[in-house]
């Protein structure tokens, strides 16, 4: 009997007589617990559940209409899997991350290396650097598709004013031209992150270091390699690996310039997945798992690293 | 304060898993709710704020209400390019309209969705639809869809820039076509001289315009698919070798969309292309000498050309009693209404009394020539229940035809056979 009772109260689900003491108890007992709740509880409605619904979805049979008809095991992978478009979109996708990446890392570093320097104007130009991260990719991707535009862009307006080409040019409107022009657009917007990142890396890098260099005889750029790239590791991996998974999820640059046309040829999987919601909404949650598989594992290589950062 | 914490947090979870609760309840059952109130929800036909379709809708409603003491109309109006994902949304929620217009039906006949058009259309409003358009909303011997407007294509050309290119008149045949979009690009007269729009928003149109010129389509006698046949392969090759390589044509059609087209026309830039009566207004508005011919095929002018029809249809699973649904439809498609919307929008009317009226009128005398073909033009497969879904693959990759004809057509065809299969 008094065992029960102790029961009770231990896990305080509400044993009468003991009330007065237990209620701080519980509450001790329960640890931060209420106050992060809330949070679990927005995570759990606004991240776990859209997740679980996304999954539960790819292994549906939707009809066009929108109507559920029962389920369609792995049907839908395999259908998608079996996409004509699907390997070139993977392709694409690559190819996609690593030049975005890979020009902006490389612009970025050059791009610090100068705003670390003194030199008049500076905090106008570090000022003018934050304008195309601070408007709306959307807005910036929309204004880049009207300046390139066929008929009234105003870059085949000058191009031809010049003479350096006698016919406008469609520059969206086929893969070869459009996709230049996307990447140089989605480097654009990665610019600003990525160099204040890399920004604030060098100015943690104390000076005594180079003086001590100097002083043993390193100049120019064996001082850049040897001194400044290593102790730059930290800030440029998280630079990184932000970019990385950025650029993968990137939307609304392609959507917002050519919605991945003509067919899939300026295609990620995310503006994929996108494009396949009109025809299949299962084979479109499908893509969405796989593409969030890819990005599950980017986070998870952002994880390992940064624990690298911290044990170094 | 902890314990408050608590509970709001539960509150809110409670009211998070009852909101979803909710999208899950209806569906099921066979026929109508019994609310007064009809939800409707339609496309957006405006191109601007003034002549947004919800300004036609409302003013419907309100003299429907007055009409009709107790009974209430919900207008939402979803622009078109948002509209059929609202409404797969709403269908996959359980929280279907009473009424829908928007541009197909079929594909909601095959999950058992919709109401017969007799049991929401009184029978002297179902005697008004012309019967051309009256046919095309049967899928399977059963009429479910109420044509709402139509629209027929005929090639416009700009008579001025024909004047300097020196082409006497509109081309017949396709290899006029390409003769006097030679001319025109040898003259410089315009900047395109062909317009070509296969991209997603109507490359279904265009393609099947062209392939008509050839006796091809989309289906056989017997509503099979039939994309990738002899016709369709070597009509889209003809328009490459003879069209888009040389340059007659905008570069990339499969990334351009008819709107542009259409602008481009009306800014005077373009020579000729196939259009539907909307550009009749916009054409005038940018002050272009248009005219228009019938379209050319192969051999000569297309005898039926391509007609399009958007549709009214009425859900099952509504919360509106069908006697409301059916009062409310009677309403919309009666003489004064119909003609209003027609005319707001320069469409044409799948209505006979709105038809002769129109007929009569000299102010809808430029509509003439295209109501002159709607008797004979030739349809979408709009009651094949697959047909939406074909119809979307069209839209997204068909434009490549006139990169790749064979490979692309052949890969539509694969998955129009799927879609059948899948049935």
């Amino acid at each position: 009997m008094s065992a029960t009772v102790s029961k009770t109260t231990d896990r305080g689900s509400g044993g009468r007589p003991p009330r007065r003491r237990s209620g701080r108890g519980i509450l001790a007992r329960l640890g931060p617990l209420p106050w992060i709740a809330p949070a679990v509880l927005l995570i759990a409605v606004v991240v776990l559940w859209p997740i679980y619904e996304l999954i539960r979805t790819s292994f549906l049979k939707i009809s066009t209409a929108g109507f559920v008809r029962g389920s369609a095991g792995t049907d839908k992978y395999k259908q998608l899997f079996e996409e004509t478009d699907f390997a070139q979109v993977i392709t694409w996708t690559v190819i996609w991350t690593v030049v975005v990446v890979g020009v902006t890392m490389l612009l970025s570093l050059g791009l610090a290396q100068l705003f670390n320097q003194n030199f008049p104007g500076r905090t106008v130009t570090r000022w003018a650097l934050i304008a195309p991260w601070a408007a709306s990719v959307l807005m910036t991707a929309i204004g880049f598709k009207w300046m390139l535009d066929r008929t009234a862009g105003v870059l085949n307006t000058l191009m031809m004013d010049l003479g350096i080409i006698d016919q406008s040019k469609d520059w969206l409107g086929q893969p070869g031209t459009a996709w230049p022009w996307m990447m140089f657009v989605a480097v654009f917007v990665s610019l600003p992150f990525t160099t204040y990142t890399l920004l604030a890396g060098l100015q943690t890098i104390p000076h005594d270091v180079y003086e001590a260099a100097k002083i043993d005889g390193a100049v120019g750029f064996k001082t850049y390699l040897h001194i400044t790239l290593p102790l730059l590791r930290p800030a440029f991996l998280v630079g990184f690996v932000i970019n990385l998974i950025n650029v993968f999820n990137s939307f609304p640059i392609i959507w917002g310039m050519t919605k991945g046309g003509p067919d899939s040829d300026t295609a990620t999987t995310t503006v994929y997945m996108f494009q396949l919601k009109s025809t299949d909404i299962g084979e479109s949650a499908a893509m969405s798992v796989v593409n969030f598989a890819m990005v599950v594992v980017l986070v998870l290589i952002f994880l390992k690293v940064s624990r690298w950062n911290k044990e170094d | 304060m902890n314990r408050r914490l608590i509970a709001t947090s539960a509150v809110g979870v409670a009211m998070a898993l009852g909101l979803t609760a909710c999208g899950g309840e209806s569906g099921g059952g066979d026929g109508g709710g019994d609310s007064k109130t009809v939800k409707l929800v339609a496309a957006d036909y405006g191109d601007k704020k003034s002549n947004a379709s919800k300004i036609y809708w409302e003013d419907v409603a309100k003299r429907f209400e007055a009409a009709n003491k107790g009974y209430q109309v919900d207008v939402e109006v979803i622009n078109w390019n948002d509209i059929d994902n609202k409404v797969k949304a709403m269908i996959q929620s359980g929280n279907v309209p009473d009424v829908l217009q928007t541009g197909g039906y079929a594909d909601k006949v095959a999950d058992d969705l919709l109401y017969k058009r007799s049991d929401v259309l009184s029978p002297a409003t179902e005697k008004k639809l012309i019967p051309s358009f009256a046919k095309a909303g049967e899928s399977d011997g059963t009429a479910y869809g109420i044509p709402f407007v139509s629209s027929t294509r005929l090639l416009f050309y700009n008579k001025e820039i024909f004047k300097k290119a020196g082409v006497a008149e509109a081309p017949k045949t396709w290899d006029e076509v390409k003769e006097a979009a030679q001319k025109i690009k040898d003259k410089k007269a315009a900047d395109t001289p062909y317009g070509l729009p296969l991209g997603p928003e109507e490359a279904q149109g265009e393609s099947m315009i062209w392939e008509l010129g050839n006796n091809g389509g989309y289906t056989d006698e017997s509503g099979k698919y039939t994309i990738n046949s002899k016709a369709n392969v070597e009509t889209f090759s003809w328009l490459k070798d003879n069209l888009v390589k040389p340059g007659l044509t905008q570069p990339n059609p499969a990334s351009t969309d008819r709107k542009t087209m259409f602008e481009d026309f009306a800014a005077g830039k373009l020579g000729m292309l196939n259009g539907h009566p909307t550009l009749i207004q916009m054409a005038k508005d940018g002050k272009v000498d248009y005219g228009v011919a019938p379209i050319p095929g192969k051999t000569g002018p297309l005898e039926s050309t391509l007609g399009v029809a958007d549709w009214m249809m009425a859900f099952k699973d509504g919360k509106a009693k069908k006697a409301a649904v059916k009062k409310f439809l009677d309403f919309a498609y009666a003489k004064e209404n119909m003609l209003k919307f027609d005319e707001m929008y320069h469409l044409m009317p799948v209505t006979q009394e709105v038809a002769d009226t129109m007929a009569s009128d000299p102010k809808f005398k430029t509509l003439k020539p295209f109501t002159d073909v709607a008797g004979g033009a030739k349809f979408y497969p709009l009651g094949d229940t697959t047909w939406d879904a074909v119809s979307s693959e069209i839209k997204k990759s068909g434009g490549k035809a006139v990169v790749d004809p064979k490979q692309t057509l052949d890969d539509l065809q694969k998955k129009a056979e799927a879609a059948a299969e899948d049935q």
